[in-house]
């Protein structure tokens, strides 16, 4: 659009650096505070307190299994198997529960549990060179398949109230947001300042390339698969500890929602590039727009066009930001 | 750029919003008939029986057969407990080998496939609940052409696709049920809002529309507020019933769940927002799941046939079928345990009134 | 040379298909026989039409996630065309199917004008184009239709099943094209190294453009031949459809990275797939064991593809 920006000058200030590394992030963000501003306007009940911990609160989940998926699409791969997961998680940790046993092993072994499986997924793509999404396709048939074996599909309840962790509120605010604050800066620290996290961009730009300046790709993304198991985990427990019952299915379209804040929050799909910051901004923009949707009585049967559409919208601006950039 | 599409999006979404603003979303477009408002019931016509019937089928009469259930998916608890009533029955009959299997969603295309390699398979009875009345019936009609006894129950086909079809509770029923208790709990000028699966599923897209018939006619200053759409899925309709409650403030006084899975969400979002008492929660849910809500008086009532008792009764319809015991014409049969059911618009055979759930007895209920 | 090494997956997956159709004929009488195994065909044609379009668009390094909600938009529109809108049948037809292959132009055209990636353009358009649906039909179904219309989807010629001709003509087309052309050859190039086909003079946008349209066109075709096997419309239909049809794709041997694929590994994929749901529902296997076991054959069967070729390139 403005011919000025597309030439920039060599020294730029700090704050140009800062905008052309954190370009989409800005984006999303800006979307998030225009959506609060405008839908604030028009009910101001959409910025009330109990609104705002709902909106945070309520898909805390999603943003977090968004940091690992981040991870994996950075390394240059993609897991279509994190809702599956997930569902099985939740199902593992409240069984646990409601067995009687202690509750930080019904936290504990359900995370662990979903590391070593990702841990296996993520050898099977390194060592065998077979494409993840073969691989996770396969794992998610896998996982469906046989969380409906197992349970078919009977509803856990009356789980002992100290493992509800995603209900506790310390200081007023739901704990899943502390969850999603704490590992967002976490993650974007490790990804940042660790040789693991840098080495990550390295294989996801180009693995020949990351190979010859000594690292040992293979490694590497066995290691993001199980930091991605990690992050699907602790999704998986604040999604069982959300409400008093557990459904024990696979929660319908999650991997899409994962995979989409991802990408909308600036990771590139081929690899090597974004950051954790955008994907958890990207989670919480699509809970402001299914809140909002409703705030503003669109209506229902037009909800998804237009959710397409803010999609597609969002993806279009970033293109023309980058070609600006450029 | 950006900020313009998404004003126009806005602009775009506000005045579809109010362009369709009448009548209550998500209802289906057939004709309603709600029932009198003191409960009256109508006189039943008789109609001649429309189901349809199996080509030569054999003679089953007193002989071990192989019956198969497809339900619209598997893995969630209603069709569980309706499964263990197929089960039950089969069991208790002691000539029946009955099995369970259908798609992991709610996705009429692989029911139809499942049903379809059943039929190569060589079963000699289906039950199915079908995804969509008219997409099951060419299926449905190749099994009947091949002689084997077909009965539907929980969600129907067209009559003409299978025998009989085992009715829970008629659709304006449970409106009644629903809105009236709805009614006694907010009053007669309260809004309200309802939490569905989705507009697309049959059953809950017809009693929206009686619902709205019957609130109508019978307390026409209740408010519908809005319809929202949540999947079968727990922590949507979660968010969905706390986003209600946000939007609405003190407007809002009643929640209607239309699924198993909403009405349980929606209690537990009035309880998180520490709105017992102040909004009510009525709808369609198993007991098991609505127990803390019931019991700790956060709902009042919850209406629901039993599900173990439909599947129950869909089977002991299936083995008098194959049988021969049960004719067209007839207007009752005997199911087991359950008793003489009656039979309904020429091919249908009702389980009885729906149930209401509340504190003093949902404590003798296990599904 | 390159044939050889093309047509090594195809080969195993073709070993592959020949037991399982062997241990399943085993297993139940009822398997092996010429209705059952039509019937499947009539049962696989819908999500057989989108994958042959779907080897194009991943040989060429893209994907498309919409198709599935192209299919349901197709559906709706060609409903509303008739029944609200008052067109003849074959008009609406018509127009609902342009309408689905201008939905896979619009893919191809974000793609390629924007330089979207495919996989986020079409996950836009996945929920845009089902919110269309939805929207449009307001979540109701259209019912009612002609009975000549039914021949699409429940009719035979010559004892096959209608739509299974028309898979078959499609499938040598599309064989034809991508193996024989110089589209084809295009579309490999692509795929292998998009900026050296650009520097080679393949016209890379207007050869996507085409694709996509293409993904579009089929979808659109699997629309209206579900839509006459069904009888009726609704806006839900083909949800999920992708996942089916890129399961296949892969299990043929098409290189998700783009660049390596051929449409009889697409198909022996599709046949493998189908087999294994029908005969294992006929011995007795449930839904849930059954999505289980194809799981493990799709990474079972490119696992010992890439072993292969591990142990043959070193």
């Amino acid at each position: 659009m403005s011919a000025s920006a597309s030439i920039a000058p060599p020294g730029r200030s700090a704050f140009q650096r800062f905008l052309s590394g954190y370009g989409q992030e800005i984006v999303v963000f800006l979307s998030i505070i225009f959506l609060f501003v405008v839908v604030g306007a028009i009910n101001p009940r959409f910025l009330s307190d109990t609104n705002i911990n709902s909106i945070f609160a309520g898909n805390a989940y999603i943003a977090v299994a968004a940091i690992g998926m981040s991870m994996i699409i950075m390394a240059g791969h993609i897991d279509v198997s994190v809702g599956a997961l997930i569902g099985v998680i939740a199902t593992i940790a409240g069984t646990l529960a409601v067995n009687g046993y202690p509750v930080w092993i019904a936290w504990l072994v359900p995370i662990i549990f979903s590391m070593a499986v990702n841990a296996g997924v993520g050898a099977l793509v390194a060592y065998t060179r077979i494409p993840s999404i073969v691989v996770t396709l396969g794992m998610l048939s896998i996982l469906k398949g046989g969380l409906i074996s197992a349970t078919a599909g009977a509803w856990i309840t009356n789980m002992p109230a100290e493992f509800m962790i995603a209900q506790m509120r310390p200081f007023g605010i739901p704990s899943a947001v502390y969850f999603m604050v704490a590992l967002t800066i976490l993650a974007s620290f490790f990804i940042k300042y660790t040789d693991f996290g840098r080495s990550i961009y390295a294989v996801g730009g180009n693995m020949e390339a990351a190979r010859a300046a000594g690292i040992n790709p293979e490694r590497v993304v066995v290691g993001v698969f199980a930091l991605h198991g990690f992050f699907a985990g602790v999704a998986g427990i604040l999604f069982a500890t959300q409400l008093q019952v557990i459904q024990s299915t696979v929660p319908p379209n999650l991997e899409l929602t994962v995979i989409t804040a991802s990408v909308i929050g600036g990771v590139s799909i081929l690899g090597g590039t974004g950051t954790v910051i955008g994907s958890t901004l990207a989670a919480i923009l699509f809970a402001c727009i299914g809140s909002a949707l409703i705030f503003l009585n669109v209506s229902a049967y037009w909800l998804r066009a237009v959710l397409g559409l803010m999609i597609l919208a969002t993806v279009l601006a970033d293109m023309a930001r980058r070609r600006r950039a450029k | 750029m950006k900020k313009l599409t998404l004003a126009a999006l806005l602009g775009l979404g506000l005045v579809s919003g109010q362009a369709l603003a009448a009548g209550w979303t998500g209802g289906d477009d057939q004709q309603t008939n709600p029932l009198a408002c003191d409960g009256t019931p109508a006189a039943a016509a008789a109609m001649p029986y429309d189901g349809g019937a199996p080509t030569n089928p054999p003679d089953r009469k007193g002989k071990k057969i192989t019956v198969v259930d497809v339900p619209k998916l598997i893995g969630i608890g209603y069709f569980n407990a309706t499964s263990k009533g197929i089960a039950d029955a089969a069991a208790e009959l002691g000539n029946v080998d009955a099995k369970t299997d259908g798609p992991t969603k709610a996705n009429i295309d692989e029911q139809i496939t499942f049903l379809d390699n059943y039929i190569t398979s060589g079963v000699d009875g289906i039950l199915f609940a079908a995804n969509d009345p008219v997409a099951i019936a060419p299926v449905l009609k190749k099994a009947l052409e091949k002689g084997i006894n077909v009965v539907g129950y929980d969600a129907n086909s067209t009559p003409d696709a299978r025998q009989w079809f085992v009715n829970q509770a008629q659709f304006n029923g449970i409106a009644k049920a629903l809105v009236d208790s709805m009614a006694a709990e907010i009053g007669e000028e309260g809004g309200f809002a309802i939490v569905t699966s989705t507009f697309t599923t049959p059953n809950q897209a017809r009693w929206i529309a009686e619902m709205s018939a019957y609130a109508e006619k019978c307390h026409p200053k209740m408010k519908w507020l809005e319809t929202v759409e949540a999947q079968e899925d727990n922590n949507l309709s979660f968010n969905q019933a706390t986003t209600l409650i946000n939007k609405y403030g003190d407007e809002l006084k009643g929640i209607f769940g239309m699924t198993s899975v909403a009405t349980p969400a929606s209690a537990e979002a009035v309880t998180q927002a520490n709105k017992c008492g102040n909004i009510a929660v009525v709808g369609l849910a198993t007991p098991n799941a609505m127990k803390p809500y019931v019991e700790k008086g956060c709902v009042k009532s919850v209406v629901l046939w039993n599900p173990v008792d439909l599947g129950y009764a869909a089977m002991q319809v299936l083995r008098s079928v194959a049988d021969g015991t049960l004719q067209p014409g007839a207007t009752s049969v005997k199911a087991g345990k359950l008793g003489e059911l009656q039979v309904i618009n020429g091919s249908e055979i009702l389980l009885g009134a729906p149930y209401v759930f509340n504190k003093d007895n949902i404590g003798q209920f296990d599904f | 040379m390159m044939s050889a090494r093309l047509l090594r997956h195809e080969t195993i997956l073709a070993v592959l298909t020949v037991i399982a159709l062997f241990v399943l004929a085993m297993l139940s009488d009822k398997f092996f026989t010429g209705e059952n195994l039509l019937n499947q065909g009539r049962l696989m044609s819908e999500v057989g039409l989108v994958a042959l379009a779907m080897t194009f668009v991943i040989v060429t390094g893209g994907i498309d996630l919409s198709v599935g909600s192209i299919l349901g938009l197709t559906a709706i529109l060609l409903g509303v065309f008739w029944k609200y809108l008052g067109l003849p049948l074959p008009a609406a037809i018509v127009l609902a199917m342009a309408c689905g292959t201008f939905a896979g132009w619009v893919n191809g055209w974000i793609i390629t004008r924007f330089n979207v990636p495919p996989l986020i353009a079409t996950l836009a358009t996945l929920a845009l184009y089902r919110g269309l649906a939805e929207g449009i039909s307001e979540a109701r179904s259209v019912r009612g239709y002609p009975e000549w219309f039914f021949f699409f989807g429940q009719g035979e010629v010559l004892g096959v099943p209608f739509q299974l001709w028309i898979l078959g003509i499609a499938t040598v087309i599309a064989a034809v094209i991508l193996g024989l052309t110089p589209f084809g050859r295009a579309t490999y190039a692509i795929g292998a190294n998009e900026v050296a086909a650009r520097f080679s003079g393949i016209r890379v946008n207007a050869t996507k453009l085409w694709i996509y349209s293409a993904a579009g066109f089929l979808s659109a075709l699997a629309a209206v031949i579900f839509v006459s096997r069904v009888t009726t419309t609704r806006s839900d239909m083909g949800t999920g459809l992708e996942l089916d049809v890129i399961t296949g794709v892969v299990l043929g041997g098409t290189s998700i990275f783009g660049g390596r694929g051929t449409i009889i590994g697409t198909v022996l994929g599709l046949i493998l797939i189908q087999a294994l749901k029908n005969g294992l529902a006929l011995s007795g296997v449930k839904g849930d064991g059954t999505i289980v076991v194809i799981g493990l054959v799709l990474i079972g069967a490119i696992l010992v593809g890439a072993l292969f070729d591990r142990n043959r390139g070193g």
